[in-house]
């Protein structure tokens, strides 16, 4: 599926967001994304889609390192073709462990500083600081080639966010981390947005985005199929049917009741015998059947939401061939 | 309206100069380079020939030694022996280019390292002229700078007439260099980005200049014309250092051809790094 829903994500000016306007990106023939409209505030947001769903080309088109074959874009009110400005904002962490032969970590993160034009003893304080703020100040004396995958994975974190940018790019960040790290790394994410930071967040790993995330991108091949609240993207999907659990006494006196409602897809019984799963295209009315059902003698423990995450959400919109890959 | 309280405040003084950032690249590469000892080895062995002709140039004024040997000059210092000092030198440099150019770009491009360069306030010029000025140093320190500190040997035992009247040499030495520098740093940096295994960068510029003085001589025999020679970068390089000296047997072509040769090379090479020297390489699908 490739029509797009419309988020809640446009609600300030253009000076604090970063906006996609009917941005189209091809290499050659391959289309890298299509007609992209999107209008991202500060916060922690996500792109989630398979691989070659996108997600690295909008990133490289918000922080300029490819130029769009159609469509405008703007960073903050900047342009992403104007290097000198856009990169004193902008934080880039890519998803490939590439680091310069022999450096240490603390010389990649000064090193990189010293591009921005910092005089020595700036880059030298704010590496230290960007080292520290990753947890890697132990290790900053020690060769890059030695780190682990999770040590690298945070000096290339570091020299994201060396410079203090107020935008921050960043793809499949959690890649490769532990628990612990992973759980440090989320803090960190949380803490950069809570002072206000753009965090753009790759992924296709959907549940670690679900939970750390204010706002998500779900694309697939080349186009948003969705944006906005985890909750409220699900809302806006009404031609699919909602997957909602009923943990009641009598389940299959449940499914029987409910089965034969034009607007119930399908009933199921739970594989714990203990619940009833029920697909309905529309869960107001549903809710009501529910209501009478329960005073008919049938004892509802709870009713929940089935598929109200990233996954079950994505599923619905690409289809679970693609999610899954 | 959300309260943001940021716990660090953005650096407000003053930056380098923008013209100078490209320098970083080229520092920490240098300082990779010079970590290899064979490298080094091979670097201070450049120096061998520069050194021994100062030595000559100070024995063929000795006039106490002169004396002895009952001479009043050993040689004459001319086109010619600058001339020869810069083959020899060139072929020092040619080497050294062999050694280091491969390894310039490729491992960039392999790693998907670009990014990391290009996400900053830093261009692919400016990445590119980082990584030129790596070759461009290190070849010009063996070949048109102590080629001027003979000049300025000479001139200073020979006295200033000797100076004022070959003047036209230290030019020659200059551009006859430069021109070499330029043409053996784009070539290496060109290849470089296109061939992505360091051993085989090395073989493919070798490849370019042996492969094509063969296939230059190819063109000629079959084509019964002299115009093989443009593809011949060897050649083309004698030929316009030749003329600089004025003391050139070009081989074939024109001074003229040469210099438009060598600058339609150029200008290809830098063709060839701007179509591949993009923070992400586009694969067609």
């Amino acid at each position: 599926m490739t029509e797009r829903v419309s988020g809640n994500m446009n609600v300030a000016g253009p000076q604090t967001r970063i906006v996609f306007e009917e941005v189209s990106k091809f290499y050659g023939e391959v289309l890298g994304v299509n007609r992209v409209n999107l209008s991202i505030p500060p916060g922690i947001t996500s792109l989630v889609g398979p691989n070659g769903s996108g997600k690295t080309t909008l990133m490289n088109l918000m922080t300029g390192l490819v130029r769009p074959s159609r469509g405008r874009i703007s960073v903050l009110g900047m342009a992403p073709d104007d290097p000198e400005r856009l990169f004193r904002v902008v934080g880039y962490c890519t998803q490939f462990d590439s680091f310069p032969r022999g450096l240490t970590g603390y010389d990649f993160i000064y090193s990189y500083l010293r591009l921005f034009g910092y005089p020595h003893a700036q880059s030298s304080e704010m590496a230290v600081r960007a080292i520290d703020r990753v947890s890697l100040a132990d290790a900053a004396g020690r060769k890059i080639a030695g780190y682990s995958k999770g040590m690298r994975q945070r000096i290339k974190l570091a020299q994201a966010i060396c410079h203090n940018p107020t935008v921050l790019v960043l793809d499949e960040p959690l890649n490769g981390l532990d628990p612990l790290i992973r759980a440090e790394t989320i803090a960190l994410f949380r803490t950069l947005a809570a002072e206000g930071l753009h965090l753009i967040i790759s992924s296709h790993v959907l549940h670690e985005v679900d939970v750390i995330s204010d706002q998500v991108v779900l694309l697939s091949n080349g186009y948003v199929v969705a944006e906005g609240k985890i909750q409220g993207v699900r809302d806006e999907i009404q031609e699919h049917p909602m997957q909602v659990l009923i943990r009641c006494d009598k389940p299959g006196e449940l499914a029987s009741q409910v089965f034969h409602e034009d607007y119930v897809v399908e009933a199921r019984i739970h594989n714990d015998r203990q619940g009833v799963l029920v697909k309905t295209r529309d869960a107001d009315r549903f809710y009501l059947l529910l209501n009478r059902i329960a005073q008919n003698g049938i004892e509802i423990e709870s009713v929940a939401p089935a598929d109200d995450d990233v996954l079950s959400v994505y599923e619905y919109l690409i289809g679970t061939e693609e999610s899954t890959k | 309206m959300a309260v943001h309280k940021r716990s660090y405040r953005s650096y407000a003084g003053k930056l380098t100069p923008t013209w100078s950032r490209f320098s970083i690249i080229t520092r920490y590469a240098l300082k990779n380079l010079f970590s290899s000892r064979l490298l080094t080895a091979y670097f201070v062995c450049c120096f061998f020939y520069p050194l021994g002709c100062a030595v000559v140039l100070y024995l063929n004024h000795n006039l106490s030694l002169l004396a002895t040997l009952n001479i009043r000059q050993v040689f004459a210092v001319d086109a010619d022996f600058f001339l020869s000092f810069l083959g020899v030198q060139s072929g020092f440099a040619f080497v050294l280019t062999a050694i280091v150019g491969p390894g310039l770009v490729s491992p960039d491009l392999a790693n998907n390292a670009l990014p990391l360069y290009l996400c900053r306030p830093f261009s692919r010029a400016e990445y590119v002229v980082g990584k030129m000025a790596i070759l461009a140093g290190l070849l010009s320190l063996i070949t048109w700078v102590p080629g001027l500190i003979l000049f300025a040997i000479e001139s200073s035992l020979a006295g200033g007439g000797w100076m004022w009247a070959n003047l036209g040499l230290a030019w020659g030495i200059f551009i006859g260099s430069a021109i070499e520098v330029l043409v053996f740093s784009l070539l290496s940096l060109a290849i470089s980005a296109w061939i992505k295994r360091k051993l085989a960068a090395g073989a493919a510029l070798l490849g370019v200049f042996f492969f094509g003085a063969g296939l230059a001589q190819a063109i000629n025999a079959v084509l019964d014309t002299k115009n093989g020679y443009l593809v011949d970068i060897g050649n083309l390089l004698t030929t316009v250092e030749g003329s600089l000296f004025g003391h050139g047997k070009p081989v074939g072509i024109s001074p003229e051809s040469a210099w438009i040769a060598l600058i339609a090379a150029c200008v290809f090479c830098v063709a060839l790094l701007e179509r591949k020297v993009r923070a992400y390489e586009v694969v067609a699908g």
